[in-house]
């Protein structure tokens, strides 16, 4: 065992878990890193294309090596980091990325295949024979590339979203975030303190700190206390902010059972969407390394997070009888790291300090001067090699921290392009003014990491956050902490021919860098694809700024010169599973249900998404086998007899108003305004530019009120046209204007019998021709009283209404039309006939409608109004579209066997098929059963005077080419006189 | 008296109700709705003895209720008029407003909860709203689960959601789901 005395672990709770089927013990407060550490397990991975030998590296969220898969199953879970993962009983773990035991990895071999995958091999290697890219290179990369790997089956978990707002969002929870939310909520400010551990402290946890003569840990406790006392005080623990976004909103994952063993009914994670008046970025910093041969093997990991492991969780990555540790580093946190070790019990070998002349500040080896150059060691480092100068000397060691300098977590500020900024005194980027609005970076993560400085800038954070919001600043004390001595000197790199790792997920060294700057991809951003540095999913937490001075170095520029490192959310890996909120496949988004649903329904209706509507499509019988057997049957019932169409789904917008005939005559294209109340008229809507919007009726039920009537996929859209020109357009017309779509369930009766089935609901009113005729609308009351709305219009091209009742009756009415009208043959038909029967008639719908067809491409110019100006009139009558000679048509096959397919193009008979040899395009098509054959309608070059010519119908996708007559587009009643008798 | 038998916007026979933890759900099938608008220059009536009030607040007088809902225009609500013809009721109020049958047009789902938390945990969990900003007697137009619902704080301990007839069901589920994940 490799266990310390002392720690934030619970003893008397002890964890049983398994890596790699291997039962291991750790205890409560773990991580899953801290407790293979204390069971000396070192080597946890493979490297991305190498396949090294990886140990755990850091102590956070930044790890690029100890990734690893959780669970089994449907739960399974890559590429979680070893180092945040909490420990809990029974968690499975297992390495990643090797074929094979994790020791003898077949793929190893690719690590002596380096010389040929250097920086953008792929590139450069897969380039001949061109066609085998697709067929064997991208897939045998792809098959090697990646490192855990899904389990292919559906997300069992359940998930959940909400919303948060605040008037300060603290985001971090160390000495600056503790302090800023302190000041916040004595304040009497709304406050949420979001972190992403388990336990609030940040690196007070992980550090021997001492704040006012006490442990710091019996301040973070006191701080806690009082937080949670106040009710104006929202402590979010396991919440990682992980992306700023517009107006002060930030995105936020709390990891609600993701540490427990069982979810028992609880929801795994939750989406939050914090909205905050003000926000303090008081994330902290991530220690960098310092690149140098062979600096990827297991037990070489940062100094920052060895002392950690030490302090926080009671573990040394070597055993008492091991060699010591080594410390390589540059400033004077890697000494404090040396001291940590020490008084801790462990045995350290030496600090390698760069340096000429390195301060002592403990009792140690101090080599002054000096570099690791080189290390050794299969499965975890043995030894290493320095080199004082210019002499290497190996040395035995056990493990070996490594520190290069802090980096400011910059991340969130610079997700609104917050460009950081190079502070030469810090030798880090530190946050810009330009980043998010509101969001005021504060203690390490803005390069003020001392713990006192930490503490101070937490409270001048909150305060000038509370200063801009008008709140009085009630400022707490701030402890006093013993100044820890910061000295640092500028160096990235160890130089040498050896392979030094700069991104360790994505196997990115030194040489990778040298190489792409010899082919000039100098840019940090060609830098960054030709060597897919920071592309891994740690997005280069521990590599960018290295990077950016290896890159600094080789163009003799300065770093802030070579370029900057930004970020885009996320922070971290984002579960898609969180992000759609918890809801999946049906309530995956909402579903709108006509009246009639379940009626449908329990009649095995097949339903069609149109839209968010759930619709009818059709209305299997029983020995049906097909769907063209149900709707032939259901076409043809409404052509000899009646169907019932629910058709609620039908845009609704009641008009009322003094002006409201003027308003009409300037939003449809066609005369409105002469309308007579008591009657329907057809009408088109054109957008600004002059092609058709919209089609639909206008029934005029009273003076000064109308109902217009929509497609149902441009319900919304006409809706808010109107509403805009309504309250922008024309502000001085006497207009008002509500939507009723959902408010009545609507049915089209169609067919001879309609209008008998209909006399056997109506109370009280004369349904002959002559007192309802074709276009007549009337509100009535039908079934002992029901108030109603009854059109007569007719889509399928019969004696057809449309009766409409209030929604809650829709139901029933639907139930008494089939009770009564049984002797009628009466049938309930789908959206599949109700397309077949309207391309029978020729009448136009979305297909036709499609943004680019005029009024006068349907055969309709002439409704275009000259009398009076409406939306997109003028424009309407432009050259462009004047000119435009395509017209709808119907088109008949010659051969009544062969199909007509929606999206053929037409070609004039015997011409080459070809763009400039275009004719036209077929917009609709069915099997009609009134005709027998395949129909279709279509748009075809002065299809008007082409009555009875033969063209080819070609439709390259699946190599047919059909003949078809060019006929009228009605091909039911072309005189209209069933819908008029 | 018609005889056809009338069914609630989820498509039952009865009104939803259910309970999750300190949540008491269910649906109004009641609710009588007609929205009003003034004619241009019209003056503003006050139906039902109520105060047509401005952006954001909901009033109420004697079993009736109005709400806004855009420039001139509001939402008159009937406590226990759900039959239709509501409008009828409202346009006999008044007779120069332009009035509008809206009773089938939405669906109304009630909440309330003598938890003072468990109102506003749930209306965190469903809307983009600062409970403390919605206070009893306000309503807010929102988003909820991609529907567009109105949210009515009719007291600490009560809020009603109105959403669009035809999402009623999906409106439901959102209810529910959240409801139950809130008393897990």
């Amino acid at each position: 065992m490799t266990r310390l005395a002392g720690g934030l672990i619970d003893r008397s709770k002890p964890i049983s878990f398994s890596f790699n089927g291997k039962t291991y013990g750790g205890f409560q407060g773990d991580m899953l890193a801290s407790a293979l550490l204390a069971n000396d397990v070192q080597m946890v991975g493979r490297s991305f294309k190498y396949h090294r030998p990886r140990g755990i590296f850091s102590a956070g969220s930044e790890e690029p090596n100890a990734l690893v898969t959780l669970r089994s199953d449907a739960w399974q879970e890559p590429n979680t980091r070893a180092t945040v993962t909490e420990l809990f009983d029974g968690l499975e773990a297992r390495s990643q990325n090797h074929v094979g035991p994790l020791k003898h990895d077949l793929m190893a071999v690719n690590d002596l295949m380096a010389p040929f995958l250097s920086a953008g091999f792929y590139y450069k290697t897969f380039m001949w024979p061109r066609a085998f890219w697709e067929k064997i290179y991208e897939p045998a990369i792809r098959r090697a590339a990646g490192l855990g790997s899904l389990s292919m089956l559906p997300d069992p978990d359940d998930y959940d979203r909400g919303f948060l707002h605040c008037d300060v969002l603290v985001i971090g929870g160390g000495a600056t975030g503790l302090m800023a939310a302190l000041t916040a909520g004595r304040s009497g400010a709304q406050v949420i303190l979001a972190d992403e551990d388990f336990q609030l402290g940040g690196r007070l946890l992980a550090e021997r700190q001492m704040l006012d003569d006490q442990p710091a840990q019996v301040w973070v406790d006191s701080a806690l206390d009082e937080l949670r006392s106040m009710p104006n005080v929202r402590l979010m623990t396991r919440t990682t902010v992980f992306g700023a976004y517009d107006h002060g909103v930030f995105g936020a994952v709390e990891r609600v059972s993701d540490h427990l063993p069982s979810a028992s009914g609880r929801v795994r994670q939750t989406l939050w969407r914090i909205t905050a008046k003000r926000s303090i970025l008081a994330v902290g910093a991530t220690e960098r390394h310092i690149p140098f041969a062979n600096n990827d093997r297991p037990g070489i990991m940062l100094a920052g997070a060895m002392r950690a492991y030490a302090n926080r969780w009671a573990v040394a990555p070597v055993q008492d009888n091991d060699n010591g540790i080594a410390i390589f580093t540059s400033n004077d946190d890697g000494h404090r790291t040396a001291n940590d070790l020490v008084a801790k019990g462990v045995k350290v070998f030496a600090v390698i300090d760069v340096r000429q002349n390195a301060p002592r500040m403990g009792d140690y080896l101090l080599l002054s001067g000096s570099m690791v150059t080189n290390t050794r060691g299969r499965h975890r480092v043995s030894a290493i090699e320095v080199t004082q100068d210019g002499t290497p000397t190996w040395y035995p060691v056990g493990a070996l921290a490594v520190s290069g300098g802090w980096n400011p977590n910059v991340h969130l500020a610079s997700h609104h392009r917050g460009r950081p900024v190079w502070d030469e005194g810090r030798l880090a980027f530190v946050p810009s003014e330009a980043g998010p609005f509101g969001l005021i970076p504060a203690g390490a993560a803005r390069g003020h990491g001392s713990t006192q400085a930490a503490l101070s800038d937490g409270v001048e954070a909150a305060t000038k956050a509370l200063n801009q919001l008008e709140v009085t600043p009630v400022t707490p004390a701030i402890p006093l902490a013993l100044e820890e001595s910061q000295a640092q000197e500028a160096f990235w790199h160890v130089p040498g021919k050896k392979r030094a790792w700069v991104d360790f997920q994505n196997d990115v060294t030194v040489k990778d860098i040298k190489l792409a700057h010899q082919e000039n991809m100098k840019p940090v951003e060609h830098l960054k694809r030709w060597t897919t540095l920071g592309m891994a999913t740690d997005q280069g937490k521990t590599a960018n700024v290295s990077a950016l001075a290896v890159m600094a170095e080789l163009t003799g520029k300065a770093i802030p010169e070579t370029g900057t490192t930004i970020f885009r959310p996320p922070y971290t890996g984002v579960s898609i599973g969180v992000l759609g909120g918890g809801d999946n496949r049906h309530d995956f988004r909402p579903e709108r249900r006509t009246p009639t649903h379940s009626w449908a329904e329990e009649r095995g209706a097949v339903f069609v998404e149109v839209g968010q509507w759930m619709r009818a499509q059709y209305f299997p019988q029983k020995g049906e086998t097909h769907w063209r057997e149900t709707v032939d049957r259901e076409a043809l019932a409404v052509r000899s007899a009646v169907g019932v169409c629910d058709v609620t789904t039908l845009g609704k917008i009641d008009v009322q108003g003094r002006d409201a005939s003027e308003f009409l005559n300037r939003i449809y294209a066609n005369m409105m305004a002469t309308l007579a109340v008591g009657k329907t008229r057809y009408g088109l809507m054109l957008r600004e530019e002059g092609t058709l919007y919209d089609d639909g009726t206008c029934a005029r039920l009273g003076e000064q009120q109308y109902v217009v009537t929509t497609t149902t996929a441009n319900a919304a859209t006409v809706y808010r046209k109107m509403e805009f020109a309504r309250q922008c357009l024309w502000p001085e017309l006497d207009v008002s204007l509500i939507s009723t779509t959902d408010a009545w369930a609507q049915f089209a009766v169609a067919g001879p019998n309609s209008r008998e089935l209909l006399s056997r609901i109506i109370d009280d009113f004369d349904l002959s021709n002559d007192a309802f005729p074709f276009m007549a609308c009337a509100e009535l009351s039908i079934c002992k009283g029901l108030r109603a709305r009854l059109f007569r219009i007719s889509f399928s091209g019969e004696l057809a209404y449309e009766i409409a009742v209030p929604a809650r009756f829709g139901n029933a009415l639907m139930e008494r039309l089939m009770e009564v009208g049984a002797d009628l043959g009466v049938t309930p038909y789908g959206t599949e006939t109700l397309g077949v029967l309207r391309i029978e008639k020729g009448h136009a719908t979305a297909n036709e409608l499609t943004g680019q067809t005029t009024a006068a491409m349907l055969g309709l110019g002439r409704m275009v109004s000259q009398k009076k100006d409406s939306i997109g009139a003028v424009m309407s009558r432009r050259d462009g579209l004047l000119s435009d000679a395509r017209r709808l048509v119907g088109l008949k096959p010659v051969d009544q066997t062969e199909p007509v397919v929606a999206g053929s193009h037409l070609f004039t008979s015997g011409a080459s098929q070809q763009t400039d040899t275009d004719q036209g395009w077929i917009t609709s098509a069915c099997y009609s059963p009134h005709l027998g054959c395949h129909i279709g309608l279509g748009y075809l070059e002065n299809g008007d005077s082409r009555m009875g010519e033969i063209v080819t119908a070609a439709n390259p996708l699946q190599g047919q080419s059909v003949d078809v007559e060019v006929v009228s587009a009605h091909f039911v009643d072309p005189k209209g006189e069933r819908l008029r008798d | 008296m018609t005889d056809l038998s009338s069914i609630t916007a989820l498509g039952a026979q009865s009104p939803w109700a259910e309970i999750a933890g300190a949540l008491q759900m269910s649906e109004d099938t009641n609710l009588g709705l007609a929205s009003l608008a003034l004619p241009k220059e019209g003056a503003q009536p006050s139906p039902f003895d109520l105060i047509l009030p401005d952006v954001g607040i909901a009033t109420t007088n004697a079993g009736y209720g109005a709400f806004w809902t855009g420039p001139n225009q509001w939402m008159i609500e009937g406590y226990g008029h759900g039959e239709p013809d509501f409008a009828a009721a409202v346009k006999a109020q008044a007779p120069d407003c332009y009035v509008t049958e809206q009773t089938d047009g939405w669906c109304a789902f009630d909440v309330r909860s003598q938890d003072d938390g468990a109102l506003d945990a749930l209306l965190q969990r469903l809307v983009n709203l600062d409970p403390a900003a919605l206070q009893p007697g306000c309503v807010a137009r929102t988003g909820l689960h991609h529907m567009s619902v109105f949210v009515i704080r009719r007291a600490n301990d009560h809020i009603t959601l109105l959403g669009m007839r035809s999402l009623a069901g999906s409106l439901r589920h959102a209810l529910h789901t959240a409801a139950h994940r809130l008393a897990t």
